[in-house]
This record gives C-alpha cells, sequence and structure tokens, in this order.
C-alpha cells in the first residue's frame, strides 16, 4: 500500500520530471512513506531532498522565541521557496493539540511574519512554476481525532485516496472528468447563494475561476472551488463542524458577513481564539474561497481539514487568503477552511436556479 | 521526558562552542533517532536569541540515494544547499546512527563521486569557517547503534560520551576553558618547531610545518574535543606509518591500513581488511593521497578506541593523520573531496620528535 501510495504522489500528484527539485516535508512519524517517496521521486529522475520537523519543536518556538524571532523569516526559506520545483507535504501528527495552550497574538505574529513566503509560494503555484501536494501519513494521533483505531484509520485514509482501487491514478483521473463539468456549470453563473439551516449566503462569482481540485495538490482531493468577489458576500452561514487551526477546535462558528466583510462573529467554544484569528490581518475577515466536496468515498467528519473539506456533499468557504488562480485577490497571513454540511437540505443556487441539492450537484 | 544532562550539553553546543548570537541563523542537523538532544539544542539556541531550524535526514533515504540515484543525480549540488551553505551562521551537527554499517555494501566508486561532486560546498563551507564567518560543531548522540560498535551498554555509552564532553562536570563550560589553556601553551611551542618525526612500531614518518599553524582543539568545533593539529607542508610527508585502530569512514571499516608516502604523496597503500574501499578513496581526487591534518589527540577522558573518529582521534595518547582536505585555518593547502582520519596509538612506546628533540613519549607531551 505505501509503495502504491508513494508511486501515485510523485507520479500523478506531483508528476515528477528529470531534474526537479522534490522537497519532501514531513516528521520522522511519516518515515515508512518520507522513504518510499523519496524513492520514487529519485527513479523518476528527480533530486529529492528531505524537510523533516520534529514533534514538540513548534511548542518550544512559541513559548520560548522573543519577538524578534516570532517574526524572523530565514532567507534560506525564502530562497527555497523562489526555486523548488516541487513540494509534497506529508502530515504525520503525534499530538494534534500540541499547541493548544500557545498564546493565539504568538502564532499570529508569527503568521503574520510568513506572508512574503507565502504570497511566493502562491504567485510560483499559480504560474506552474511550483507544484505542491499535500497528503496525511496515518497516526495514532489522528485517529484518535478521528475517534477510530489505527487500522481502521489507515484503510479510512487508503481509501479516501482511492488507493484501494486496482488503478488509483485512473480513478483521480476519472475524479477529474466528472469535476469538469461541475466546474463548467458553476462558470456559467454569476451568483451564487447557499442556503441550509441557518444559513442565507450569497456572493457574487462573475469573472473568477473554478477550479478542478482533482488529488494533485491534496490527496486525498475531491472539490471544486473558487474566489469568491471580496466584497460582494452577504448573510450568514454557520459551520456544521468544529473549524480547526492551528490544532484548536473552534465549535459551532457563525460567521455574518456585509459587504464582503465578517461583522459579526460567534462561537459556541473558542470564540477568542476566533476572533483573535480573524484580527490576523486586513484580509483575515474576508473570503477568500467557496468550495464544494464532492470525495463520496469520505463520508465521516474526522476533524482534519485535508478529509473534511472533501466530504462529498458538504460545501466549505475560507476566511483569509485566495488562491491566486482562482482570480481572488484577497491577501492575508492566514486561510482557514470551516465546513458546513448539505446532505440533509441543503442547496446551491446559481443564478436564482437549483444547481445542487441535498449533497449532490444536479446538473446535466 | 526531559534529560537535564541533554540540556547541560545543549547549553555547551550554544553557549560555548558556537556561541549563538542574537540573530544567528542557526542550524541544527541530525537525525530523529537524537531528537532530545536535537529539541534542548533547538530551546538553547532560541534562548541564546538566534533562529534555529532543523535539518534533519532519514538513514534509509541516504542508502535508497547511494544505491539507485544516477549519474546525473550522484553529481547534482543543490542550489539551495548552496544557499545554506553560503548564508548559515551556526551549524550544530548531531550524530545519531541506526545502524552504523547501512552504507557497507553501498559501491565505494560511487560514494567518491558523490563526494567530488560536493567538494565545493565542503571548500566553501571550511573557508568561511576559516574566515570566521561560520561556526561550526560536531557531536555524537549516544545511542545503540554506536554503544554496539563501542562494546557497551546503552547505558555505559552515554556516561562514556556525556563523560568525554566534560558534562559529568559541575561547570562544563569551565572545564572546556580550561583545556584551552593547557593546549594554548602546547601550540606555542609547536608553531616556532620546523620538522616533526613520528615513531612507534611499524611507523617512522617525518614532514614539515614550518610556516603552518598548530591549532588548539578546545571544544569548538567537535564535542567532546581534545586535539591539536597542523597541516603538514603537502610534499614533505616521508615515511610509513600504521595505524593500529581501524579506519572508520563513511560507515566502513578498513582494518590494519599502512600507507608509505614519498614526496607527500601515498605510493603504498595496504589494508588487512577492507583494501578496495581504501584505495578507491585514495584515488577519488588528485588530493586523497596527500595528508590534510596531523595531530595529537588530548582528551585523557576518552580512553577506549570505539569505532568513532569523533572519540577516537581524541584518545589522550594518541596521535591522527587525515588523507585529503586539508583545514584552511592550520594553512594546509591541500584540497579533496575526502577527508579521513586514521589513528595510531603512542601510549606504548611512541615518541615524537621536533627538530630532533623529544616533546611526546608513551602517550603524553614532555614539554617544560
Amino acid at each position: 500500500m505505501i509503495e502504491g501510495f508513494a508511486k501515485l504522489l510523485v507520479q500523478y500528484c506531483l508528476d515528477v520530471q528529470k531534474g526537479d527539485l522534490v522537497r519532501v516535508g514531513s516528521s520522522p512519524a511519516a518515515s515508512p512513506l518520507v522513504k518510499e517517496v523519496y524513492r520514487e521521486a529519485l527513479k523518476a529522475g528527480g533530486h529529492p531532498y528531505l524537510r523533516l520537523g520534529l514533534p514538540g519543536i513548534a511548542e518550544i518556538f512559541f513559548g520560548t522565541a522573543g519577538k524578534h524571532q516570532l517574526s524572523h523569516v530565514n532567507p534560506i526559506d525564502i530562497h527555497e521557496i523562489e526555486r523548488v520545483d516541487k513540494i509534497i507535504n506529508i502530515r504525520a501528527a503525534v499530538n494534534k493539540k500540541a499547541l493548544t495552550n500557545v498564546d493565539p497574538k504568538r502564532q499570529q505574529t508569527a503568521n503574520r511574519a510568513m506572508r512574503d513566503y507565502r504570497e511566493i509560494y502562491m504567485r510560483r503555484s499559480a504560474s506552474k512554476e511550483l507544484e505542491w501536494c499535500s497528503t496525511l501519513f496515518p497516526t495514532n494521533a489522528s485517529a484518535q481525532d478521528a475517534e477510530m483505531s489505527l487500522n481502521e484509520y489507515e484503510d479510512f485514509v487508503f481509501r479516501a485516496c482511492m488507493l484501494h482501487r486496482k488503478d488509483p491514478v485512473a480513478a483521480w483521473r476519472g475524479v477529474h472528468r466528472k469535476q469538469a463539468k461541475a466546474c463548467r456549470r458553476l462558470g456559467e453563473c454569476s451568483t451564487l447563494r447557499i442556503v441550509r439551516e441557518e444559513t442565507d449566503i450569497t456572493m457574487k462569482v462573475a469573472g473568477r475561476k473554478w477550479i478542478n481540485s482533482d488529488g494533485r495538490r491534496n490527496m486525498p482531493s475531491g472539490e471544486v472551488f473558487t474566489g469568491p468577489i471580496e466584497d460582494s458576500v452577504e448573510g450568514t452561514i454557520a459551520f456544521s463542524f468544529p473549524a480547526v487551526w492551528g490544532g484548536r477546535e473552534v465549535h459551532g462558528v457563525r460567521l455574518t458577513f456585509k459587504r464582503g466583510k465578517v461583522v459579526k462573529a460567534s462561537a459556541q467554544k473558542g470564540e477568542d481564539f476566533l476572533h483573535a484569528v480573524l484580527d490576523t490581518d486586513q484580509g483575515a475577515r474576508f473570503l477568500g474561497e467557496v468550495a464544494v466536496g464532492t470525495n463520496y468515498n469520505i463520508q465521516r467528519f474526522t476533524k482534519n481539514i485535508l478529509f473534511d473539506e472533501k466530504i462529498g456533499g458538504t460545501v466549505h468557504v475560507a476566511v483569509g487568503a485566495s488562491y491566486p488562480e482562482s482570480g481572488g485577490k484577497n491577501t492575508s497571513g492566514i486561510h482557514w477552511d470551516m465546513i458546513t454540511d448539505m446532505r440533509e437540505g441543503g442547496k446551491i443556487y446559481g443564478d436564482g436556479k437549483v444547481i445542487y441539492k441535498d449533497g449532490q450537484f444536479v446538473i446535466e | 521526558m526531559r534529560d537535564e544532562r541533554y540540556a547541560k550539553l545543549a547549553d555547551v553546543l550554544v553557549n560555548y562552542s558556537v556561541e549563538v548570537q542574537k540573530g544567528d541563523l542557526v542550524e541544527i542537523g541530525g537525525a530523529p533517532l537524537a531528537e532530545p538532544l536535537i529539541t534542548e539544542v533547538y530551546r538553547a539556541a532560541l534562548k541564546a536569541g538566534g533562529h534555529p531550524f532543523m535539518r534533519l535526514h532519514i538513514p534509509a533515504a541516504i542508502e535508497i540515494f547511494y544505491r539507485e540515484a544516477k549519474q546525473h543525480q550522484l553529481k547534482f549540488v543543490s542550489p539551495i544547499a548552496e544557499f545554506e551553505n553560503e548564508n548559515v551562521d551556526k551549524v550544530v551537527s548531531i550524530w545519531a546512527d541506526e545502524n552504523t554499517k547501512a552504507l557497507t555494501s553501498v559501491d565505494p566508486k560511487r560514494q567518491a563521486v558523490r563526494s567530488s561532486a560536493t567538494q565545493r560546498l565542503f571548500l566553501r563551507f571550511m573557508e568561511r569557517e576559516a574566515e570566521g564567518e561560520l561556526k561550526w560543531v560536531g557531536t555524537q548522540f549516544p545511542c545503540n547503534a554506536s554503544a554496539q560498535d563501542a562494546e557497551m551498554s546503552l547505558d555505559e555509552y552515554e556516561d562514556f560520551v556525556l563523560e568525554a564532553c566534560l558534562v559529568h562536570l559541575k561547570d562544563p563550560i569551565a572545564a572546556w576553558k580550561k583545556v584551552h589553556n593547557k593546549q594554548e601553551k602546547i601550540c606555542k611551542v609547536l608553531n616556532k618547531r620546523k620538522k616533526i618525526r613520528v615513531v612507534t612500531e611499524g611507523t617512522d614518518l617525518t614532514f614539515l610545518c614550518q610556516g603552518r599553524k598548530w591549532i588548539n582543539c578546545d571544544g569548538k568545533a567537535n564535542m567532546p574535543d581534545g586535539e591539536i593539529f597542523t597541516g603538514p607542508i603537502e610534499d614533505s610527508v616521508e615515511g610509513t606509518i600504521a595505524f593500529s585502530f581501524p579506519a572508520c569512514y563513511m560507515g566502513r571499516e578498513v582494518h590494519g591500513v599502512r600507507l608509505t608516502f614519498k614526496k607527500g604523496k601515498v605510493v603504498k597503500a595496504h589494508a588487512d581488511k577492507g583494501k578496495d574501499f581504501l584505495l578507491a578513496m585514495l584515488d577519488s581526487d588528485e588530493g586523497a593521497r596527500r595528508v590534510g591534518e596531523f595531530a595529537i589527540g588530548t582528551n585523557y577522558s576518552v580512553q577506549r578506541f570505539t569505532k568513532n573518529t569523533l572519540f577516537d582521534e581524541k584518545i589522550g595518547g594518541t596521535i591522527h593523520m587525515a588523507v585529503g582536505a586539508s583545514i584552511p585555518e592550520s594553512l594546509g593547502k591541500n584540497q579533496s573531496g575526502v577527508h579521513w582520519d586514521m589513528v595510531t596509538d603512542m601510549r606504548d612506546g611512541g615518541v615524537i620528535y621536533a627538530d630532533g628533540k623529544v616533546i611526546y613519549r608513551d602517550g603524553k607531551f614532555v614539554l617544560k
């Protein structure tokens, strides 16, 4: 399974070519997969190198760093992000709550400092100079969050990535074709309205591009998204699932928008943190993304955005930075996805017509 | 669980060895196995005002590289690594193997191709170090693989490593300063000498060192430390040297090495075991057959050979020589992608002459 996983990542997601500089970012907990990805990237003629973190380091950083350190950007990182051709991020948490007690203002300072870095990253990936992919190696910490055993969770992850299929690469190409149709239909709409219990929100998307997320940048994937016109968002959205950011959970989030900006934000748990993150910078109160999840191999919420935002039958929006390739123009140090379940009575209207109902597109 | 001894060792590495200053870019290199020490070094570097970052590898990936990389990959030098090499201020390398023999069966020619490709980086690194732009320290994290090589339990080996680093003392930094003062006196004397002759069983070797500098290794670049060294005048080395301990390099052991020099160059190389690897390394480039370093180990807390150069070359009462690159600060001029230290025991009858006078006998200096 691990070898098939590595092949999918290197050959399909990153499409590593001879001479590519390939960054393999992960932590030691993912060694079995890291090693195979390294091997596959080498076989493909690339120049792979590892960037491994250690659990506990981020906590020490946020706990110990002085101001000049929190806001420091390493010039080596900037140089790297200007030059690297392919990046694979393999998440492998050993404790998903290690940063729960870190002062959110300190996280905010560090986040703000990384803005230039993130902008280069996004610019280069929008122009396809840089291809990246994020995935997850199943660990007990993530299994625990998902309320599964490690065995069950491995199965969940591998199925979500369609590694149980005979030819995972072909399966992902099928996803691409199906989503291309949804993107075409959505691209014809200038206004979207999303309605469900406690939610009625509208936004303009005319001139923006719908992106087919077909597993190349996220493994698993299965979503279509765009960047709404920044000052056009109006109304209220309630999120059905806890919103997770920087290892913290905020429950029962509700956001109200006026002229694109969050003017009211409430939460049942973690409201202070929510406010702190929304105050990170100018762009943190505007939407950078609206998206529809289409991976019906994922049915359960597992407190992990990589999977949750793909749940077939959900919609998510992100406050903060847009993806430039969608035509979105919002800039921010954050990008926080929050998810709403549409499977029971949710509807999306495109220019007044129902195009999505009860978790499924209703397009010819 | 935090082990306070590693916090103490980290304090020595960060605040004595590389002296992290506010604003320094501090690279911490190592393998995940060394996590307890890496974590403490990271914390100490942050406390000192630096900007620490990690460069961890997994041993399995290195093996895959040597076995599977094509020529263009073996010869590739990453522009990112080059930039880093040019910009980093402090480097703490923490060695921690899961298996010190994992690379034993890798084709030495492929390793040699890699060495010569990265030589440029290595030279620039040493140049920056010599110019004081960069400080580097290498240390060993006690792990089972190294304990096994040393023929000790992990517990015993931890004690061995930490005592060699003087971390068992109340104030290790003060202790290293004392080592510095003692060795400084010896270096001062040797800096005035022109010709060195080393004699012990199977060994009679001479070289000139006039105009070269004897360097005091006082825990700044290696932890543990305890040696003084110079770069002999490249074409002056004459005679034969037999190494008492196996010569270890890149995960391999070569036993019973004996090298004969003429006009500074190895003209005869013998080994009881591992001769192919020895010859492949000596033939990897022009400079690999010449001496880049001659040194005397002075750490009497290290008494045993443990198949680890970091410790072995410091054994109080030994000398060692490296074929390959000189360390520029000694004013040695030899260039190579190789730097391979080999150690000879002097404790039983070894004598060193400087300009014809005995200065060292039976493993100890006999200077006034």
